[in-house]
């Protein structure tokens, strides 16, 4: 089923439970029209979301990996996303210097009522991973 | 009495242990009081074997303290582990301080009832390395050294008939001999992480060669020392403002030279070229997990995140298994070359590491094993 | 160095029987997904026994299928496409667990709200996403662990913390159910800010009228255990079991001796403005009851200003002054928590707001009520504060502290109600008084609100839509409000002899130190956060705590009431039962690769981590199974049911495919 349709990256999408996975539901509920990029996966809060995750979306074929959780304060378990946010500086700071194109890996805070902005995010990414063309962990013959 | 902040220049009351010593003994003296008096249980030592070689060992014996003194060229060990779940004083390079606290913050080493004897360290040098360099460089037969020296960036040797050969180091690590690379960009000489500092940096005049310079650094440091002045196994008098002028002149000499070669060995590599570099580097890894194994910050057991879902199909690109443990010792990394040594595939993993950790802990302003006021990894920012 | 299976491996022993019903919802999904085509591709999936499309997956029909094909085919798993498991992860879970299956080995994947209604115009690769996602769904469910909830004891007794209305009500209903309630007021009184008030709306009751007899059934519930004058200091534990720490701050009095007679007072030299109760219009003396209708009518000193006269102490025929006592503690076991800690008005003094601060006429709703109050300092006569005249011209501006973005952008809901009351009122007390009240919208919605607002204006109160932008003061200290009455396009200089500022509600420090001791979380707008703005609007996210009235967010009495009420039923449920189910989802460790090292410890926001001889301990019913603590982990020993990394794993290696789908 190889077409010659332009290609599309494959994005991997960690959502926490109570915000950014019911932005992307609202993001749903507001037909907000989005690029068939991205795999949600669901987790607890986005303090759940390891670091290995993220190596594993990368190795696996990931073109770009998305962590997102509550806005900072409205976090369902006191302060998770201030400790996946700590975490997060020293993923992105381990990618960088590994070689892997800073816009291949984001954090972004939204709110389960952020159905726009979610879908917004979904097209931003997609648009830059596009340009930047398939990563350089890609597996080959993965799709 | 031995306050924090003292620094003295002493030396073994017992003779054959003042002679036998590298600088007057004072180091022993101190294990072994420390052990007579009941303050540890045990005491790690190097069991002399050769010149060359010398094994770590863990006794209650203050006989086998005191007929420890080390060997020249021993395989450079990390010793922190041995500290793991013992009551023990243990003589320490900067690292293996580091390394020790770094435990201590993970519950591995219990600091309170752990005594450490800080030695200066300009580096250390692989036990075959240097017989080879003595061989090539010197043109000494390896048998025949007693002693060495580094003076003025100069490496000396001695040999049994009084003979003195110096070459400077610099000479002798870019003919790749000389001191472990690890070693080359490290920028802490005098453990000031540890009870106490000690070393022959600073020990002047007629004390040159017989006696140690020793800087008391917190409480437990007090302790150590007054209790090897009570036990009569010591001997000391304050330090000359002389001395302490010499000692901070030779450390920021050897901190200048590693801040210096930090960024030969750390050339510049361009963003789109990293990632071959990394993959070149690694691809080939044969999985033997030994770097794991030996890194002496690591407090996981044989099972850890780095292992368990790692695959060897991964390998020819990036493995997991690589990628994390570069990211969860970022922050703890203290460059102290073990994984290097052990490496079979000779993968210069420190290196590859330091690439990472070096400038996460430069951004934070954090340094790792120096004490227990920051927590380990990922919590580094939250406080 | 250890290799572990290859991930999706199945570890089970019983062979794995997956059954995947894909919904149409309709069109919604089918509209644009091929749902066929994705059932056809999951079912060549290794452990599919069944894969079949359902027009509704969640209606009778759709739920009967499931239970059968568990029965019929002997699933083991069972994996539903649809919507969002926000919704109806609740209902399938039910259903499978009425088919004998247990709830936790149901996975949910959404492919309406994720899929076909963000790409409603790519029908082909929309339906390659389904099967992607499907797919994901099938490697996970394949990994699915059955799990329990675990059942705590409940100690049958509970903490109201704050005795306004709505905590009141709130013990009340919980007494009156047969349990222990400790009532925790930090006040010298219950009754809160409802006993400020002069009246109330709709039907401008008199507050203390209606309130005064509550405060005295509280007060004689044998259940209830009053303790005014306290503060919380600690809470520890969890759902069921929490210990609760309770400082008594010192009145300098034996509490059981004294009457509230008053005598002390008569004789004490020392006199100070009384802000805590009117607003610092009036005083009190240094020892002091703190209204007459106070429960537990006592005196109380305040050390700040006595002068160590003694008069009291002489005064006091029985002997009850004490200038030594000290602060005391109490530790209380309590099942579960009831926070109703109230508000505090908004405060316009520090930007001067409407020359509130500036001119003395400018006063705020609180103290008007204390103003027209007959129990108040003026005994009820309305009189402005520079000359003490009455006045004959009066103005309320509206939404002071609310729908601001200089201050707060929530409605305080209560505002509108509150001045339309106070402006009957006057009307009803000085006919002839002009009574204006400038506002943005009135709302009043709620039974009998529209018509109180209607009897407001005929009684003659006017009303100006739009909020002064200029407010000064003339030579006879009256002020002038220059206001664009928007419904008229005109600009007017209103001269007022007194304005009154509505002003809204803000979360007080104190309830952010208790919200801090709770761990509740806030919301944006200060306010401690429910835990479903719908579903669940007095429960919080953290088990057996609640939140009711004006804790939770800006609203009448009536409301906080209810709220109260609510509080209570859903408190008592645990009370009742004796005992908690905790979530199944949890943290768990394998003490076999758990080396100690203490690492997750300070991850956990509920302290549900501890070290004790180099190994982990889990207190389940503390842990609320965010997995925060499992990133951390070095070794992996910790694990976080439900959400473990093999099956989190797994569906991130099923994202992507060798070759085509």
């Amino acid at each position: 089923m190889m077409t010659d349709k332009e290609w599309t990256p494959k994005i991997v999408a960690f959502c926490c439970n109570w915000c950014s996975y019911g932005g992307a539901d609202t993001a749903g509920m507001g037909r907000f029209q989005q690029p068939a990029s991205t795999r949600v996966i669901r987790v607890m809060c986005s303090g759940r979301i390891d670091p290995l995750h993220v190596f594993n979306a990368f190795l696996e074929g990931a073109d770009a990996v998305l962590v997102t959780g509550c806005h900072i304060g409205d976090c369902h378990y006191v302060n998770g996303n201030e400790k996946t946010e700590v975490r997060y500086q020293f993923l992105e700071e381990m990618l960088q210097q590994l070689g892997l194109e800073p816009d291949r890996l984001h954090l972004n805070w939204i709110s389960a009522s952020e159905g726009e902005r979610f879908a917004n995010f979904i097209k931003d990414v997609t648009a830059k991973v596009k340009e930047l063309g398939p990563s350089p962990l890609k597996p080959a013959g993965v799709k | 009495m031995a306050n924090v902040g003292d620094m003295v220049v002493g030396y073994a009351t017992d003779e054959n242990v003042r002679s036998r010593g590298a600088s007057g003994g004072l180091v022993t003296a101190v294990l072994a009081a420390a052990l007579e008096k009941g303050l540890v249980e045990n005491v790690v030592v190097m069991k002399h074997i050769n010149e060359f070689e010398a094994v770590p060992i863990i006794t209650d014996n203050v006989e086998e303290v005191l007929a420890s003194t080390g060997s020249l060229h021993s395989v450079p060990v990390n010793l922190a582990k041995y500290a793991v779940g013992r009551k023990v004083a243990m003589p320490a390079k900067p690292c293996d301080v580091q390394a020790v606290i770094e435990q201590g913050k993970r519950e591995m080493i219990d600091l309170d009832n752990t005594y450490i004897v800080g030695l200066n360290c300009g580096g250390s040098m692989h036990p075959i390395t240097t017989k080879k360099m003595l061989v090539e460089m010197y043109d000494i037969d390896p048998e025949d050294v007693i002693g060495e020296e580094i003076e003025k960036g100069k490496l000396i040797f001695k040999t049994k008939n009084g003979e003195e050969k110096a070459i400077a180091i610099d000479e002798l690590e870019e003919a790749g001999f000389g001191r472990r690379e690890s070693c080359r960009f490290c920028t802490l000489k005098i453990p000031v992480n540890a009870d106490l500092a000690c070393g022959n940096w600073g020990v002047i005049g007629d004390m040159a060669g017989n006696a140690t310079f020793c800087q008391v650094m917190n409480e437990k440091g007090a302790k150590l020392l007054e209790n090897a002045i009570e036990a009569g196994r010591i001997e000391v008098q304050p330090a000359s403002d002389k001395a302490i002028a010499i000692r901070d002149k030779v450390n920021s000499v050897m901190e200048d030279l590693g801040s210096y070669l930090e960024k030969e060995i750390f050339p510049e590599i361009p963003d789109e070229e990293r990632m071959q570099y990394y993959m070149d580097q690694m691809e080939n890894c044969i999985d033997c997990g030994a770097c794991k194994e030996v890194c002496p910050v690591c407090a996981c057991g044989e099972d850890s995140k780095c292992t368990m879902f790692h695959s060897l199909v991964d390998n020819y690109k990036m493995s997991m298994y690589h990628l994390v443990r570069f990211m969860h010792l970022s922050d703890s990394c203290i460059a102290c070359g073990q994984c290097s040594d052990v490496c079979p595939s000779d993968i210069p993993i420190t290196l590859l590491q330091s690439r990472f950790s070096i400038p996460s802990q430069r951004r934070r302003n954090y340094q790792p094993g120096m004490n227990l006021d920051t927590p380990p990894f990922f919590e580094v920012m939250l406080k | 160095m250890t290799q572990k299976e290859t991930i999706t491996e199945n570890k089970q022993e019983d062979e794995l029987r997956i059954g995947a019903f894909i919904c149409e919802c309709g069109i919604n999904i089918a509209g644009t997904v091929d749902c066929h085509a994705v059932a056809d591709y999951i079912s060549t999936m290794p452990h599919v026994t069944t894969a079949v499309v359902n027009k509704y997956t969640c209606s009778d029909a759709g739920q009967a299928e499931i239970k059968k094909a568990i029965k019929d085919m002997n699933l083991n798993r069972v994996l539903v496409a649809s919507c969002t498991p926000k919704t109806h992860e609740p209902i399938f879970r039910a259903c499978v667990e009425e088919a004998g299956l247990n709830p936790y080995l149901f996975e949910f994947v959404n492919i309406r709200e994720h899929c076909s209604w963000i790409h409603m115009w790519e029908k082909e690769d929309a339906t390659n996403k389904a099967k992607e996602l499907v797919r994901m769904g099938v490697a996970r469910a394949a990994l699915l662990e059955p799990l329990e909830s675990s059942e705590v004891p409940v100690t049958d007794a509970a903490l109201v913390i704050g005795a306004g209305v709505t905590g009141m009500q709130a013990a009340m209903d919980i007494a009156d159910m047969g349990h222990k309630v400790y009532l925790v007021e930090q006040g010298p009184s219950i009754g809160g800010k409802m006993a400020q008030l002069d009246k109330t709306f709709p039907t401008n009751d008199c507050s203390i009228c209606i309130l005064g007899p509550k405060m005295v059934e509280v007060a004689r519930n044998k259940n209830i255990e009053i303790m005014s004058y306290s503060e919380i200091v600690d809470v520890d534990g969890y759902v069921g079991n929490f210990k609760v720490n309770v400082k008594h701050k010192p009145r300098y009095l034996d509490i059981d001796e004294c009457t509230g007679c008053g005598l002390c007072t008569e004789k004490c030299p020392v006199e100070v403005p009384y802000t805590e109760f009117n607003e610092g219009i009036g005083t009190r003396k240094a020892i002091y009851t703190p209204f007459p209708q106070a429960v537990p009518l006592r005196a109380l000193v305040d050390k700040s200003i006595c002068i160590d006269c003694g008069a009291c102490i002489k005064a006091c025929e029985r002997g009850a002054i004490d200038m030594d006592q000290k602060e005391t503690f109490s530790e209380l076991d309590v099942g579960v928590i009831v926070v109703t800690a109230g508000f505090d008005v908004y405060n316009p003094e520090p930007n001067n707001e409407f020359g509130f601060g500036l001119y003395d006429n400018v006063i705020t709703t609180m103290e008007f009520e204390r103003l027209i109050n007959a129990s108040g300092p003026t005994m009820g006569k309305v009189v402005r504060p520079s000359d003490v005249k009455p006045p004959k011209r009066i103005g309320f501006v509206q939404c002071v502290g609310s729908r601001d973005k200089n201050s707060n952008i929530y409605c305080s809901s209560f505002c509108c109600m509150a001045s339309l009351k106070n402006a009957q009122l006057l009307k009803e007390k000085y006919p002839e008084t002009e009574v204006y009240i400038m506002y943005m919208d009135m709302r009043t919605p709620f039974r009998m609100y529209e018509e109180f607002y209607n009897r407001a204006r005929d009684m003659g109160v006017r009303f100006i839509r739009g909020r002064p932008a200029e407010v000064t003061e003339n030579d006879d200290h009256n002020i002038i409000a220059r206001i664009e009455d928007t419904l008229t396009n005109e600009i007017v200089n209103l001269e007022l002899d007194l304005m009154v500022l509505s002003v809204g509600a803000v979360a007080p420090e104190s309830t952010e130190t208790v919200r801090q001791i709770l761990k509740v979380s806030k919301a944006a707008d200060g306010f401690m956060m429910e835990a479903h703005p719908k579903l669940k609007p007095v429960d919080t996210t953290l088990d057996g705590i609640f939140i009711g009235g004006m804790t939770q967010g800006p609203k009448d009495i009536p409301y906080s009431i209810s709220q109260g009420s609510a509080c209570a039923a859903r408190a008592t449920r645990f009370l009742a039962q004796g005992k908690a189910l905790t979530e199944g989802i949890t943290a768990k460790v394998d003490d076999d690769i758990c080396v100690g090292c203490g690492v997750c410890v300070p991850m956990c926001p509920f302290q549900a981590l501890s070290v004790e001889d180099n190994k982990l301990n889990i207190i389940t019913a503390l842990c609320k199974g965010c997995g925060t603590c499992m990133a951390a982990c070095p070794t992996g020993a910790l694990q976080q049911s439900h959400f473990k990394n093999e099956q989190l794993l797994a569906q991130v290696k099923n994202v992507f495919a060798y070759g085509e789908v």
